[in-house]
């Protein structure tokens, strides 16, 4: 690792501030598992750091008015384990169990995660398709986004060079569903395709609402409202599940990498967009692997 | 260079204070600076598991933390293990038991994951499948064993009886 400043702030202001100073140089450090990587790896050789982990406060996990609050400090493990997630939004905690691996999500945040916008993660498509929203603070004032608008392509944030994300919110009660992690090889941590697929029934059995997010494949996890719009009022079957997995498939601008190649993972996208739409219909909830 | 920052922190419950560049990576501090050698540095890119080590109770990998952000926080290597009179950790007897390692290189890493693993599921009363053993180790190499071994050491660990490899 190169030669480094490492400043350790005790306020969010003093962190934008400091972060201000070095107008983009500098680095915002959380749980480290991916920044010290690149550091390691020379892809980054920023003249300083700024410790997040020596802010007070920042991993709290707690509902207040309808929300879902989950603090950017708070580690995958413990989004995880929380009861609280576990009962309110299965399909989130499930998914950030599917993360890596045991020491990986002891270190790594949810905002850490989200502001890395790594696109071959889960969590992202995940909190897209629940209309998650992320509070973000900076010299000028506190402002809120949708997860949506804060991944904006490859490891690119909204973000401004002093702004952080504190805080992840999702609005409750939350749809449910399930969130399949499609991996092409055994050793393989990383998704080829993530489908995270949330319904609401209406009462007579027939689908109040729909919502799918494509993660992995494309810079930012990929929502449509058209085809979210087909299962409104549409009966839970094979024909509606297959009609919205084929227009994902053909909407997705799917990248190639090690995982697949784009002319496969578009079809992966129809298979699994369908798969996850079945299982929530279902009445299943969670993520798994497959 | 930086300004040299002052850590202080608790290993195996004894009180240690160093100082140290603001980038110097936690398992060097603990191998260079702390002389304990026991956690051992293999990918040095958080992949292989060897520098396994507890934060606060929870497994992480050392060699992608800095040592500063383990300031204040209390420490478990593999040195913590076995008693003062050198008994082997039941996890250790195990290993020991059940031939779970051959070169030795990677096995502080498993010995430290599995040590949270056995917690966990002691705590909730649970006897775990085999493939829930696999998914725990997951992420700690091992390019001697083939597993097999690591896994009977594992489930010995945890009180399912295993039979013992053939000699």
């Amino acid at each position: 690792v190169p030669d480094l400043l490492l400043h350790q702030p005790h306020s969010l202001d003093e962190a934008c501030a400091t972060l201000a100073r070095y107008d983009g140089e500098a680095r915002a450090i959380a749980g480290g598992t991916a920044l010290v990587l690149m550091l390691r790896q020379g892809l980054l050789a920023p003249p300083a750091l700024v410790r997040l982990d020596t802010i007070p406060g920042l991993d709290a996990i707690a509902e207040v008015d309808g929300m879902l609050r989950l603090g950017a400090l708070a580690t995958l493990s413990a989004v995880a384990a929380s009861p609280l997630v576990r009962a309110r939004v299965p399909v989130l905690a499930a998914a950030c169990a599917l993360v890596g691996n045991v020491r990986v999500r002891n270190a790594a945040t949810l905002g850490g995660n989200l502001c890395e916008a790594d696109y071959a993660s889960d969590p992202p498509g995940v909190l897209v398709a629940l209309d998650a929203r992320v509070s973000i603070h900076g010299p000028r004032g506190v402002r809120e986004l949708p997860v949506a608008a804060l991944v904006r392509d490859f490891y690119e944030t909204a973000l401004a060079p002093d702004e952080l994300v504190t805080e992840v919110r999702v609005p409750l009660p939350a749809p449910t569903g399930v969130y399949l992690k499609y991996v092409t090889r055994s050793a393989e941590d990383r998704p080829c395709v993530g489908v995270t697929a949330l319904v609401r029934r209406a009462a007579e059995g027939q689908l109040a609402e729909a919502r799918v997010a494509v993660g992995a494949v494309a810079g930012r996890p990929l929502r449509l409202p058209a085809a979210e719009a087909l299962a409104r009022g549409a009966a839970p079957d094979e024909a509606l599940f297959r009609a919205i997995g084929e227009a994902y498939a053909a909407a997705v601008e799917p990248v190639s990498d090690a995982r697949g190649s784009a002319a496969y993972r578009r079809q992966m996208v129809a298979v699994f967009v369908r798969r996850a739409l079945r299982a929530a219909a279902a009445g299943h909830q969670g993520a798994w692997r497959v | 260079m930086a300004e040299k920052v002052t850590v202080r922190l608790k290993v195996n419950g004894r009180d240690y204070e160093g100082t140290c560049e603001p980038r110097k990576l936690l398992s060097d501090f603990i191998r260079q600076d702390l002389g304990l050698t026991g956690t051992h540095v293999g990918c040095e890119h958080g992949v292989c598991g060897a520098c396994t080590i507890l934060l606060d109770g929870r497994t992480v990998r050392s060699c992608l933390l800095f040592a500063v952000q383990a300031d204040g926080a209390e420490i478990m290597t593999v040195e913590g293990l076995a008693a003062p009179d050198g008994t082997l950790h039941p996890i250790q007897q195990a290993f020991w038991d059940k031939h779970g390692l051959q070169c030795g290189f990677c096995t502080p890493g498993f010995l430290m994951t599995v040590y949270e693993f056995v917690n966990q599921v002691q705590a909730r009363n649970h006897q775990p499948s085999e493939e829930e053993i696999r998914e725990a180790l997951s992420g700690n190499l091992c390019r001697c064993t083939g597993y097999v071994n690591i896994v009977k050491a594992v489930q010995q660990a945890c009180g399912i009886p295993v039979e013992s490899p053939a000699h």
